[in-house]
């Protein structure tokens, strides 16, 4: 399972794609939306909104990886790896797991340096680095785990696109990570808490501020953990058809 | 070594391989011959484990991590180097520290890579991408290679390549099952073979015993304007190249016939010989020419 990581993260580290999606463009969009949005407001008035961003495009952005990771899965199918893999002594779940974690790796690095932009560009605090830490882990759990459920479902890369544009963007919006969502009609404000975006964006801007308690703390944990646990259990039930459908 | 006792796969509704039935020695290259479509992959990707839900039995009297599998497509990693993906397949099968490094050398030598390995895969010809294809099979040393197809859409030269490198495998004594549509090649390299068309086993055994078996001899003759009258009955004749093949089960008595005719008549024969059957003729004779779409 370490040589499938080993290179897979070499593979990552060469993609200057992958730098811009999780680095340069989350980082520019915060600076833009953050200028936009706090133009003529004072020091009191900007803070909510710099939290509120800092916080919500980092969750935002921790969702494209969908689409790295699709692309990874799907090609490897169709040149023939997969079957290739599958002929060799390496188990078909030691495989998936040996694509699954180099992208926990990129992903938990990608939300502290962005979370830490947001500290020394903006002085955002971080009042609760443990629970902070704990809430990024299970939110690289989530998030690579919905990609590797995308991953082993879609049949091609533009259908996986597609999917995690409507997943990363709509739910954006309907978590309340573009505008607050006390500014929802009340069945919007209903469905977000029914998205995990939700959720982690409530848990991070709490964590930031040092308000986050020991009960909605665990709650959130355990949102994000279990819908990455369900995820990871459709990517386990799908596998069988999508090295049935592999070519070689 | 291998035993393929009545093996079934369906896709779905489809049939792709019914009750097909082998059994390869060791050390012998053994062909699996059929036109595309024919079950050879699907056959081969049962023998490679790769394929497990199927009826049927596959017994190896080695162990299965001695085997080699060189896919149809070309399965490497093309953004990074050759000796990067030597790494990666030798981990999957268990290789490390020195033992890994050595061989990584050992196989690079033998596939003709030495001085490309630490470049980029991608930089590659198709056929070095072919040969290093290869290489990532034979990493762990396996007693079986499996081969789908190695030399689709190569060079002559990294075909000639392969081929030389199928002859040292079978003079290691390792046994190599080597799936192809191009007869020709299996009939170079081969000591058996089995057809396969429709999903079917239709005939198997040793090359020469499968051309005694059903290749009818024939003889070519160029020169002449018409055949003897006395050769009627003795064979079908068709026109080719310019001359006639005559198939018959009596080719010497054809051939003194018509030698005979040229000296009474004084006609000087531009050639006069006896064709070898090829596997090919065998197999349209078994299966016929139509297409398989």
């Amino acid at each position: 399972m370490n040589a499938v990581i080993n290179l897979e993260l070499k593979k990552s580290i060469q993609d200057k794609g992958l730098l811009f999606w999780t680095l340069a463009l989350p980082i520019v969009f915060t600076v833009l939306f953050i200028s936009v949005f706090t133009s003529g407001l004072n020091e009191e008035e900007s803070r909510p909104i710099i939290l509120s961003i800092v916080s919500g495009y980092t969750i935002m952005f921790v969702f494209f990886i969908m689409i790295s990771m699709t692309d990874s899965l799907l090609k490897d199918k169709n040149i023939g790896m997969v079957s290739r893999i599958a002929s060799t002594p390496l188990s078909t779940y030691s495989y998936l797991l040996g694509k699954w974690i180099p992208y926990m790796y990129i992903i938990f690095i990608q939300i502290v340096i962005l979370l830490l932009f947001g500290k020394f560009v903006y002085d955002v605090s971080l009042e609760q680095p443990i629970q902070l830490f704990m809430i990024s882990v299970c939110l690289t759990f989530m998030v690579t785990g919905l990609g590797l459920a995308l991953s082993v479902i879609v049949k091609t890369l533009n259908m996986g696109i597609a999917i995690t544009q409507i997943v990363t963007l709509g739910g954006a919006v309907l978590s309340g990570l573009w505008m607050p969502v006390e500014m929802f009609p009340d069945f919007l404000q209903a469905i977000s808490r029914l998205l995990p975006q939700y959720w982690a964006h409530q848990a991070f801007q709490e964590a930031m501020v040092g308000t986050l308690g020991g009960g909605q703390f665990l709650k959130i944990l355990l949102i994000l953990f279990g819908v990455g646990l369900a995820a990871f259990l459709v990517a386990i039930l799908r596998y069988p058809n999508f090295l049935k459908q592999a070519k070689g | 070594m291998l035993f393929v006792d009545s093996v079934d796969k369906y896709y779905g509704n489809k049939h792709v391989l019914k009750k097909a039935s082998l059994q390869i020695s060791e050390g012998i290259c053994y062909g699996v011959v059929g036109p595309n479509g024919a079950g050879k992959s699907t056959l081969i990707k049962i023998i490679a484990s790769i394929i497990q839900d199927y009826k049927g039995n596959v017994q190896f009297t080695e162990e299965k991590l001695r085997i080699g599998y060189v896919p149809q497509e070309i399965a490497l990693e093309e953004t990074v180097t050759a000796q990067e993906n030597l790494i990666f397949f030798g981990k999957l099968y268990g290789l490390r520290g020195d033992l890994l490094r050595n061989r990584v050398k050992e196989v690079l030598s033998e596939i003709g890579l030495t001085e490309r390995g630490k470049d980029k895969v991608r930089t590659f010809s198709g056929g070095m991408k072919r040969r290093i294809n290869i290489g990532c099979a034979i990493m762990h040393n396996p007693k079986l290679i499996i081969m789908d197809e190695p030399t689709v859409g190569i060079d002559p030269q990294s075909r000639r390549y392969i081929f030389q490198m199928i002859e040292q495998f079978k003079i290691e004594g390792r046994t190599i099952i080597y799936a192809s549509h191009y007869m020709e090649e299996v009939e170079q390299l081969c000591d058996e073979a089995a057809f396969i068309d429709r999903g079917q086993i239709i005939e198997s055994g040793p090359i020469d015993m499968l051309i005694n078996r059903h290749a009818v001899p024939a003889i070519f003759v160029k020169g002449l304007n018409s055949l003897p009258d006395n050769m009627e009955g003795l064979g079908s004749v068709k026109n080719k190249d310019g001359g006639k093949l005559v198939t018959t089960n009596h080719p010497l008595q054809a051939m003194e016939i018509i030698l005979q005719h040229c000296k009474k008549t004084n006609v000087e024969l531009e050639r006069l010989e006896l064709v070898k059957p090829r596997l090919e003729d065998i197999f349209f004779s078994l299966t016929g020419n139509q297409l398989r779409d």
